[in-house]
């Protein structure tokens, strides 16, 4: 049983090497916005969810917009609902206190890797935990290195370094693309994000447009039910 | 721990606990959604991904000429390559090299 735990931690190594580089972008843009390292710490350990402490660092200003920061990062959590349940097959055989130990630590890279292994091998939560930890020290050791690094940069745009954002969200959201039917959505995501942004105060925009954008999806599937 | 504000704590508390929350209810929830293709589910599987698009299609657009160049390479190196760290680099290089060269 032990080694199940140094499987998924030695399983999760080679993406560790890029959750470890994006943890360093991570970490310099920390020190653009004034967040302290403790502050960093604590979204690590607590919240330990990349694309949401990437959207959070970009919204962060003062005064701190709690709720519209809250908002955006759940929503952009919201997949973590989807990863749990299709975990159900893994803890098929945990009790409840399981459960919620070692959730915390499913993250986008370890659940892909639990999942792939989990096609072929029977594998218990232990695995989950192994790669979450793997993860978590990879992901922890990044954001710190790129925070020590963030303070010798004097000039970070000069370098492209506040593009740096902007790239990584459009290559992750590129990452996400299932094929043309999502054409449409993303379509209308794009044009309601730069309309209301236009008009609109504030970050509020990014929430309308992707609710904007998912519904349509949601009705292109529907429309495609009824007709098919 | 003098260098973290109340409301920096306070944010970060409740991400965390929402964030923990979606973890665990989706677990022990699943038995009613997993099999759901419905509208809802669909809408919960674009939400990622139209979520980071509404946040950087006005930054890319504000950039100018050079931001449309840098989205258009990272499209075609996440189409060829499906690194997201390699697409990174090469966007921010664009930036960088267009901010100091032109």
């Amino acid at each position: 049983m032990k080694n199940e735990f140094k499987d998924g931690f030695i399983a999760n190594l080679p993406i560790g090497i890029s959750v470890f580089a994006y943890g360093s972008v991570l970490g310099v843009l920390c020190t653009q916005k004034g967040i302290s390292l403790y502050e960093l710490a604590l979204m690590n350990i607590f919240i330990f969810a990349g694309s949401a402490q990437f959207v959070m660092v970009d919204m962060w200003s003062s005064p701190l917009d709690i709720l519209s920061i809250t908002i955006a990062a759940l929503l952009i959590n919201l997949r973590y609902f989807l990863v749990g349940a299709s975990l159900s097959p893994l803890f098929v055989n945990s009790p409840k206190k399981d459960k919620f130990k070692y959730m915390h630590f499913a993250t986008d890279e370890s659940w892909a890797i639990t999942m792939q292994r989990l096609k072929n091998e029977q594998i218990t939560p232990l695995f989950l935990f192994g790669g979450g930890m793997c993860i978590f020290l990879t992901w922890f050791t990044g954001t710190f290195l790129g925070f020590y690094m963030g303070e010798f940069i004097s000039n970070p745009a000069k370098y492209g370094l506040d593009f740096a954002f902007v790239a990584i969200f459009f290559a992750l959201a590129l990452s996400m693309f299932k094929g043309k039917e999502d054409l449409l959505p993303w379509f209308v995501t794009a044009l309601v994000a730069v309309v209301f942004e236009y008009y609109f105060e504030g970050k509020l925009y990014i929430v309308v447009a992707a609710i904007s954008g998912s519904v349509c999806a949601a009705f292109m599937k529907r429309e495609e039910r009824v007709n098919g | 721990m003098a260098e973290v504000s109340i409301s920096s704590l306070l944010l970060i508390a409740l991400v965390a606990i929402g964030t923990y929350s979606l973890r665990v209810s989706g677990l022990l929830l699943s038995s009613r959604f997993v099999k759901d293709e419905g509208p809802f589910k669909v809408f919960l599987d674009h939400l990622p991904s139209t979520l980071l698009l509404a946040l950087v299609v006005p930054s890319i657009l504000k950039e100018g000429i050079l931001g449309l160049v840098a989205g258009l390479v990272i499209m075609l190196c996440m189409y060829k390559t499906k690194s997201i760290l390699l697409s990174l680099m090469l966007g921010v290089l664009i930036v960088a090299l267009s901010r100091n060269f032109l």
